[in-house]
């Protein structure tokens, strides 16, 4: 590439200037990335099979996904499991974040890392635990519900809409305390102080204070919670369609999945739920761009105040333990407890004798597993390093290089947030079945959906980090001769690092836990440790899936132990 | 040639065809596996073989063919052809074996996607267990099952006739796509459609609760989320009890659908396919087959489990033309989309 004028060197050059050649191809890999396998998928969405592999152009799909006699129930269905969710998921949320936070409900500050430990419970596992522990028959509690009350039918069932809502928004709790709980933390406490002191009680003091300072900040966690709810797939898989209750997700799966496979509908739904989705994300960055308008941080130093709850206190202790117990604690133990069964059977004497280490023995000499397992740490901590390197140099770029048109590539590297996985996975097989390249059916194309799909999480980690370093030091390094590359390899590199951990354990998390995109792109050799368990569980080794989980979590625990050695904290990267 | 040379001769001719030809069978398929061996050593094979039935069985065929490794793809039939399709959209062949059941085999085949070919070793099949693109692998029988917890001893199920009674009320449990249930009934059991129709719908007033996959059925039904699942496959039950599951099944009477291996066109590795195909067709895969709790098709045969059914509805190529009629029917009859 020829460039003619470079300000930041002055040099008048024709050779290849990194300060000019990254940026470029910082936004082609980014296009590549981002942006392709979207064009693929609405230029399918206008496609139809008029014969084996003969293509006409049409817009029969949209009519098919949008005005056919499901149209209305998917969309009921996506909407309510969606709001029901965000709703339930943020009310637990907050009750947890304001009981830890802001009162003086007795040991809270055990609560706050065990409100956090779902995070690494992987949906699929989330999902199978609770329908061992809520099956309308054989489910322990309702047995046990059953039993103790003398009831005539079962209190719960899991495969149900309620069910569902209820499975998925129990894994959307850590995130929703997380964000509530950075929200009551950076609360101004004068205005409930001037409220008390204005003769207003505790009740009051919260409903009419601290609730709506809350408000601007609650609307875009629940909106966040919404989005995700919407995007996501793990409970629609493997409660939905067992219950036959079809949300968007499902419904692209299905079109993938089922003979004939109908990409033009699959691709119509999936351009409509990238539409939602990207309109829920920008009414959510605006609501909280909206939300400085609200601000209670200021310079001023301050501790937000903390109610005091009287005898209530222990109305809060006994919801938190009774919350860890039920919602975090039961699903880590079911999923234990099977793993040492035989078959799933209900705790009694009799289970108890039938009580081996089978499984694990099992496992042992079970080669899927092997390579599962080897395909989930190698993408998991691949995935990592690639988005991280990709998202430092954009980050550098973005808001160091003062080059005109930096903030395109910050819009492109935030593009994928707006991708639902199944969607990510459905374009990029249209994309790669086509390819020259033959990396279709390999782990590669996990690699490309997975670095494409953390990306925006990566940019979170390095901004935050590039923008805390002044560039005086990295000018001071090309005062003294060092190049554009030495300076950010010796100089800018070293000062990020800790940011660039963080965020690297963070990718190397969620690339483990992995779902909606694999679920479309890996097979056979490239299939990971998430799809085994859905596909075991499928053929019903429901047993052995619990083996896989309980040492999936030990792996994942493990993570988040050099996590928070690194970090000495819990953070979160929406 | 004095009467001892005629014996000695004709002794010799028949250890050649007891020796020798099977010898030149096995010849072939040993050259068979040299080829194979040049194509990379590799069998992209598409098959809802199970995991507890495919850990048994492949590694048979690999300790058999050294050097071959198997990649099993495996997920339910109607997504390992979907997965063809899109893959063949895309101008790529990338399966060598598909080994679904015979209507998904011919979906494929109405893509396209086979390779049409007769199997030497398929001439030991019946004519309803092979055909221009297909052998049978092996068969399903789709019976009734039950949890013998919830199962008293004295109301255990004899035919299917027995669930039409209301004592099965929100008991039941079934896969929703399993429409070879009528279509066995109406042509095998009654010879008639509105027989077999009357008998669904009544079964079908007993409120039948409905959930995909036939393994998670098997599993739903040891743990006791119902009493009895009506469209159970009988292979998934022996291994079941073996491990001491609180489950039985009826194997008086059943319908029969047949598994069928074929070979991808233009396949990635073409003789391995061969290899594949032709062993599991052969004695030899039968039996590793049967040892592997599946129930072979082949004649001569026996499956090492119980799972054959003493009245048998088989579903045959022809039937499953008829399809999409006996598809809206059921449905209809469930209130199933």
């Amino acid at each position: 590439m020829a460039t003619a004028a470079i300000p930041r060197t002055g040099k008048m050059t024709l050779s290849l200037d990194p300060a000019l050649l990254i940026p470029v191809v910082g936004a082609g890999i980014l296009v590549y990335l981002a942006v392709l396998p979207l064009l693929m998928l609405f230029v399918g969405s206008f496609q139809a099979e008029v014969a084996p592999r003969e293509f006409v152009y049409t817009l029969k799909n949209y009519h098919a996904a949008y005005a056919s006699e499901y149209t209305y129930s998917t969309f009921l269905n996506s909407l309510i499991f969606a709001s029901g969710s965000a709703g339930l998921g943020f009310i637990l949320g907050t009750m947890l974040a304001w009981l830890t936070e802001r009162t003086n409900t007795p040991l809270r500050g055990i609560f706050v890392p065990l409100a956090v430990v779902p995070l690494i419970l992987p949906g699929v596992l989330e999902s199978i635990a609770w329908i061992f522990l809520l099956s309308p028959k054989f489910g322990y509690l309702n047995v046990w519900l059953t039993n103790l009350f003398g009831l005539k039918s079962p209190p719960f069932n899991v495969f149900s809409l309620p069910g569902m809502i209820w499975v998925h928004s129990v894994g959307q709790v850590p995130l929703a305390f997380l964000l509530m709980v950075a929200a009551f933390k950076s609360m101004d406490p004068s205005l409930e102080e001037s409220a008390m002191m204005s003769g207003a009680n505790t009740w009051q003091t919260f409903r009419r204070v601290t609730l709506r300072l809350l408000m601007p900040t609650a609307g875009s966690v629940l909106l966040i919670l919404f989005v995700r709810t919407l995007e996501s797939f793990e409970t629609p898989a493997l409660i939905g369609i067992p219950a036959r209750i079809y949300v968007y997700t499902s419904e692209i799966y299905l079109a993938f999945n089922e003979y004939p496979p109908d990409y033009g509908r699959g691709g119509a739904l999936a351009v409509g739920l990238l539409l939602l989705s990207a309109v829920g994300v920008w009414l959510y960055t605006r609501a909280t761009k909206e939300g400085k308008k609200f601000q209670t941080v200021t310079g001023k130093a301050f501790r937000p105040r903390q109610f005091d709850l009287g005898g209530w206190r222990w109305v809060g202790f006994g919801f938190l333990t009774g919350y860890f117990i039920f919602v975090v604690l039961l699903p880590f133990l079911v999923l234990f407890w099977a793993s040492f069964l035989p078959f799933f059977a209900a705790p009694s004497w009799d289970a108890v004798q039938k009580l081996s280490l089978d499984n694990y023995r099992y496992l042992n000499g079970f080669r899927p597993f092997w390579d599962a397992l080897q395909n989930s740490i190698l993408l998991a901590t691949l995935t990592a390093t690639v988005a991280m390197v990709l998202t430092s140099l954009v980050a550098w770029i973005v808001y160091k290089s003062r080059l005109p048109g930096a903030w395109i590539l910050d819009f492109l590297a935030f593009v994928p947030i707006t991708i639902p996985g199944i969607v990510m996975g459905m374009a990029l097989i249209l994309l790669y079945v086509a390819f020259p390249i033959p990396i279709y059916g390999t782990i590669w194309v996990l690699l490309i959906a997975y670095v494409t799909r953390f990306i925006p999480y990566g940019m979170r980690a390095a901004s935050g980090s590039i923008l805390q370093i002044h560039s005086e030091l990295e000018e001071a390094a090309s005062a003294s001769g060092a190049s554009w590359w030495e300076t950010f390899k010796r100089v800018t590199l070293p000062l990020l690092r800790p940011g660039l951990v963080a965020g690297w354990i963070y990718i190397c998390i969620v690339s483990f836990r992995e779902f909606s995109t694999s679920v479309l792109l890996a097979t056979g050799e490239s299939r990971v440790l998430s799809i085994l368990l859905f596909t075991m569980f499928e053929q019903g080794q429901v047993t052995v899936v619990a083996a896989i989980g309980v040492l999936m979590i030990a792996t994942l625990l493990s993570i988040v132990a050099v996590f928070y050695k690194f970090t000495g904290k819990i953070g979160i990267q929406t | 040639m004095s009467w001892t040379q005629r014996l000695n001769f004709a002794l010799a001719a028949m250890l050649a065809t007891t020796l020798i030809l099977p010898n030149l069978e096995a010849q072939s398929l040993d050259e068979l596996h040299k080829s194979a061996l040049k194509e990379g050593g590799t069998l992209n094979f598409y098959a809802t073989l199970a995991q507890i039935n495919a850990e048994k069985i492949l590694p048979v065929f690999e300790k058999r063919f050294p050097g071959i490794k198997v990649n099993h793809v495996d997920a339910t039939s109607d997504k390992l052809v979907a997965r063809a399709v899109t893959e063949a959209r895309g101008g790529k062949t990338l399966g060598d074996v598909l080994q679904v059941p015979l209507e998904n085999v011919s979906q494929a085949h109405d893509q396209k996607l086979l390779l049409e070919t007769t199997l030497p070793e398929s001439a030991e099949y019946p004519s309803g267990m092979k055909g221009t693109f297909w052998v049978a692998s092996d068969l399903q029988f789709i019976i009734a099952a039950w949890n013998t917890n919830l199962v008293k001893k004295e109301e255990e199920p004899k035919q299917f006739e027995d669930f039409a009674d209301p004592r099965w009320k929100n008991r039941l449990i079934a896969e929703p796509r399993d429409l070879k249930m009528l279509m066995g009934f109406a042509k095998y059991k009654f010879n008639s459609d509105e027989k077999a129709i009357a008998l669904w719908r009544r079964i079908a007033a007993n409120n039948v609760e409905f959930h995909s996959g036939h393994s998670q059925l098997a599993e739903l039904l040891v743990a006791g989320q119902a009493a009895v699942c009506l469209t159970c496959y009988s292979h998934h039950y022996p291994t079941r009890i073996k491990k001491g599951a609180p489950v039985n099944y009826m194997l008086s009477e059943g319908v029969a659908s047949i598994n069928a291996t074929a070979i991808f066109k233009n396949g990635p590795h073409p003789n391995t396919a061969m290899l594949y195909a032709r062993w599991v067709a052969s004695q030899d895969g039968q039996k590793a087959m049967a040892q592997g709790g599946r129930t072979p098709a082949h004649p001569k045969v026996e499956p090492v489990d119980k799972t054959r059914t003493e009245k048998i509805y088989p579903i045959s190529v022809a039937d499953i033309k008829e399809y999409p009629r006996y598809e809206k029917i059921w449905k209809e009859i469930f209130k199933l989309r």
